[in-house]
């Protein structure tokens, strides 16, 4: 075994705690993380929001925001730095020379007044080898892109250029804080190798932190699982995707949506939050959400041990306690370490039990005959594009708009449900924005059924007024019927029922919501009165996997009850495959291929399909 | 200025941290409570002033800390502790009468001009423009001199040269909160204009408006003071500020006190303001 050669850890967390205070109240964000990071070596942290895992990496880099008071305990050791205690000077030189950060978006750490050239520069030393530099993290024309902004370049470029700034010190450790999560599903592929590409070339080390598994599951060595501050499961990546030995891994792994999700069948979620804060500090952090939960979670937190001594018989049985094991048999990099008091049999168990799984009742037949409930004829749009002079200089003269449609045409039965899949600047969000009247065609025609349209967008934070309460904000909508206070009260009061949000919600306002209960008023207000269509524009992709499914359970739900019209515009194949009949591919202004989500799924047709479903992150076994 | 404040997305934890001072948030309660102070001083100055501030009854050019003068009498026998009282109040309500006129010029017409856009946006701006770009004190002396002098013009005045600053700040709130997602989907809910404007855009600018406002009213109380320094206010015996500072100024040297209290009550006025101004960006600043 490869554990402990002569050369230190690039990085090692020994019994790390946080608490960071906010708006005066002191909260626990890490609680005890034992984490080592070989060379060379790739570790995934996998978390959802809230976990810990963006503040684990501001913790190794010695970054923690001061204005929060940090208190920390336990130690870190970058390079064999002290992180916590160091002095500033010495931390310093550590990011300087050890550490490479990538952020998750690459234009607000990049300085948009700086040439890249430069950017990087800065941090290799000369120009030299900062070209090439940029030709290593694969940039094509390096020479003509140094002396552009990042605001000329895309999104994945830009990914690029962070990463070629982070390599540049010849870092031992690059901590990518979800690198992908802002960039299209062939752009995440492409920077996911690049990062593999950096340790193999460079021999550095990655941390990789990111809230899908499939993801950490493509490049990492190792798989952290971290929930509410602590490893609920760490090993060997193949390991802890197809034989999860935490309830939580469980969880995640079964929430995540993939092309091989039972379409007719609800998505599975992970428990919603019950818990009071006071409840999750006892005990094991995830019981109060677990299915497997019994009396000793509650009360006793479980430690983190290898996988062959945990399945000792029996819940709860005489488990020994690390201290008492011999030095080799504690946490080693090829080790299987769980945080969990059932029995590593009990949970396997529970991964092939599919019983609370709800199959989905009869689905909406598209009514032939009627009237099509959308019909696109011939659509066009076009922007015109303000150009400062340089550009134009640069650019050919014609440049001066962009057709982001081109003659689209599109009819959608009623009842039908169709996805809209493209990646940015498909012009799939315009296609929906014209449908809803929100932004103007150039030419063509966009007729709808009576009822029109509602919108639920991407962001349901900056969808809903901020200084409107949720009670106003659904109010709105019955303004036009005059139906009286109490019968507005009345309606306001069902439509809470039916997104699942307790009636005290029509007093808070958005900002008091999580984003996932956001969400939820944003499509009840949409479909308080039933609009003829409603306009999904990627109404998940902010969300957490679980949140996410259970978001999309609940349009569906919606879709069924109230044989809605849906068109749903997503950039990921899988989402576009529950939630569709039919599914629409488009890129460059263009519908490309259309047909059932079956078809387009298992024999896609046009390249630009095949190429999208290939980089699709899967896990390969479903669980 | 803080006009971009209100559109900024709260930032997400990397990235540069922007230190917002936090702190002294009892530090600004006090200021705006010393606002405060000051429009009751104002208010009840009537009452709180021991005599008459017109009729000379004192001996002449008592200095201050006199028994029964606690700021001394000026060169005719008048108790300058009254006419500083009054004076005060003239200013500090004639101050926020050319601050709420601005508010509400400028805010309709920058309304205006940000919901609609286009032409009127335009049209309405480039006449704002016009505005800034003359010479504001001197537009506003002009005017006075045109109408006649007295406070009413004064005010008429300073109130026409005033708003444009008002007008340019509201339209870019306006703008910047127009484009965001929740007027989009406002107007989808099936909200008209007006509710549009009045419910989901206008609310969002009153910070920024009160903030921007407040800031101001020292500026304002400044301009009057200077404006009927050089003569532009009331008429003679009327106590004002600037004016009385202005008609002793020749016994700066020999009693000082005559000129200096109005003067140092100016002072005080603006420095009071800009103190409140601040306290009230920090408390609204901060919350949202």
């Amino acid at each position: 075994m490869a554990t402990s050669t002569d050369a230190p850890p690039a990085a090692s967390l020994s019994g790390l705690t946080l608490s960071l205070e906010r708006d005066g109240v002191r909260s626990d964000v890490l609680r005890g993380i034992d984490l080592e990071i070989a060379r060379g070596e790739i570790v995934g942290l996998v978390g959802e929001s809230g976990s810990g895992k963006s503040v684990l990496a501001l913790a190794l880099m010695g970054l923690l925001p001061h204005r929060s008071h940090p208190e920390v305990g336990g130690a870190i050791r970058v390079a064999g730095v002290d992180m916590v205690h160091g002095r500033a000077e010495e931390l310093r030189a550590v990011r300087r020379n050890e550490l490479g950060v990538i952020f998750q978006d690459p234009m607000t750490s990049l300085n948009p007044t700086m040439r890249i050239g430069d950017q990087v520069t800065e941090a290799s030393g000369t120009s030299e080898e900062s070209l090439r530099l940029l030709t290593a993290v694969g940039i094509a024309d390096a020479e003509l892109r140094f002396r552009v902004y990042p605001h000329e370049l895309s999104g994945g470029l830009r990914q690029r250029v962070m990463a070629a700034i982070a390599v540049a010190g010849r870092p031992s450790l690059i901590i990518a804080d979800e690198p992908t999560t802002a960039l299209d599903v062939t752009v995440q592929a492409q920077v996911l190798d690049l990062l593999r590409e950096l340790r193999d070339e460079f021999g550095c080390s990655v941390v990789l932190i990111t809230h899908d598994l499939a993801v950490a599951g493509q490049i990492a060595d190792r798989i952290a699982v971290l929930y509410a501050g602590r490893i609920a499961e760490v090993g060997p990546t193949g390991e802890v995707l197809h034989a999860p030995t935490h309830p939580y891994t469980v969880g995640l792994l079964r929430s995540r949506l993939s092309l091989g999700t039972p379409r007719d069948q609800e998505l599975r979620t992970l428990r919603p939050e019950t818990g009071t804060p006071a409840e999750r500090m006892l005990g094991c952090a995830y019981h109060t959400r677990c299915p497997l939960a019994v009396e000793r979670c509650r009360v006793e937190q479980p430690p983190l041990l290898d996988i062959a001594l945990a399945s000792a018989p029996g819940i709860g049985g005489e488990v020994a306690l690390t201290a008492d094991l011999p030095t080799d048999e504690r946490l080693g990099p090829a080790d299987h370490d769980r945080a969990c008091w059932r029995t590593v049999d009990d949970v396997q168990g529970f991964i092939h039990d599919t019983a609370n799984a709800a199959p989905l009742t009869s689905r909406v037949a598209p009514g032939p005959g009627r009237e099509p409930a959308v019909r696109v004829t011939d659509l066009t749009v076009t922007f015109a594009l303000r150009q400062n002079r340089r550009q134009r200089g640069a650019g050919s003269s014609a440049a001066r708009e962009v057709r982001a449609l081109r003659g689209l045409n599109l009819t959608v039965e009623p009842g039908e449900a169709v996805s809209i899949v493209g990646e940015s600047g498909s012009g799939k969000s315009t296609l929906l924005r014209v449908i809803g009247g929100l932004t103007p065609a150039t030419s063509g025609s966009v007729a709808l059924a009576a009822g029109g349209a509602q919108m639920v967008f991407q962001d349901a934070g900056s969808s809903l007024t901020p200084w409107l309460t949720v009670g106003e904000l659904l109010g709105e909508r019955l303004a036009p019927l005059g139906l009286g206070r109490t019968e507005n009260r009345a309606r306001i009061d069902r439509a809470l029922t039916s997104i699942g949000l307790p009636l005290s919600v029509a007093r808070v306002r958005p900002a008091e919501l999580s984003g996932g209960q956001r969400q939820r008023v944003a499509l009840a207000r949409a479909t308080m009165i039933p609009p003829a269509v409603l306009l999904c524009d990627e109404p998940t992709s902010a969300l957490d996997a679980s949140l996410a499914a259970s978001v999309l359970n609940l349009i569906r739900e919606m879709r069924r009850e109230l044989e809605m019209t849906v068109l749903f515009v997503t950039h990921d194949l899988s989402v576009a495959r529950l939630m569709g009949d039919r599914i629409v591919v488009m890129t460059q202004g263009e519908i490309v291929e259309v047909g059932t989500s079956a078809d387009v799924i298992e024999r896609p047709e046009h390249p630009y399909t095949r190429r999208l479903l290939a980089s699709v992150p899967e896990i390969g076994a479903t669980v | 200025m803080s006009a971009t404040g209100i559109v900024s997305p709260r930032l997400r934890m990397p990235g540069p941290v922007r230190a917002r001072r936090r702190t002294g948030r009892g530090l600004s309660w006090a200021l705006v409570a010393l606002v405060a102070l000051l429009t009751l001083l104002a208010i009840f100055a009537r009452l709180l002033a021991p005599y008459d501030p017109v009729q000379p009854i004192g001996a002449l050019s008592l200095p201050p800390g006199s028994p029964d003068h606690l700021l001394g009498t000026d060169s005719i026998g008048r108790d300058l502790l009254s006419r500083t009282l009054y004076g005060i109040q003239v200013s500090w309500f004639a101050a926020l009468v050319v601050v709420v006129s601005g508010l509400v010029i400028g805010g309709i017409i920058g309304t205006l001009a940000g919901v609609a856009g286009g032409f009127i946006d335009n049209l309405l701006m480039r006449f704002t423009d016009l505005f800034l770009a003359l010479p504001g004190t001197l537009v506003a002396i002009a005017i006075v001199a045109a109408l006649g002098y007295n406070l009413q013009n004064t005010l008429i005045g300073i109130g026409v040269v005033w708003w444009p600053y008002y007008a340019r700040i509201i339209r870019g709130e306006v703008k910047a909160l127009a484009s965001r997602p929740h007027v989009e989907a406002a107007r989808l809910a099936g909200a008209g204009p007006a509710r549009i404007v009045f419910r989901h855009v206008l609310p969002g600018v009153i910070p920024t408006a009160i903030v921007t406002a407040s800031l101001d009213i020292g500026n304002v109380v400044l301009l009057l003071a200077g404006l009927s320094f050089l003569g532009l206010g009331q008429p003679a015996p009327a106590p004002e500020l600037g004016a009385d500072t202005a008609r002793n100024l020749g016994q700066l040297l020999t009693e000082p006190w005559i000129p200096l209290i109005p003067g140092l009550a100016v002072l005080l006025l603006s420095l009071v303001a800009n103190l409140g101004g601040d306290g009230v960006r920090t408390l609204i600043g901060g919350r949202r």
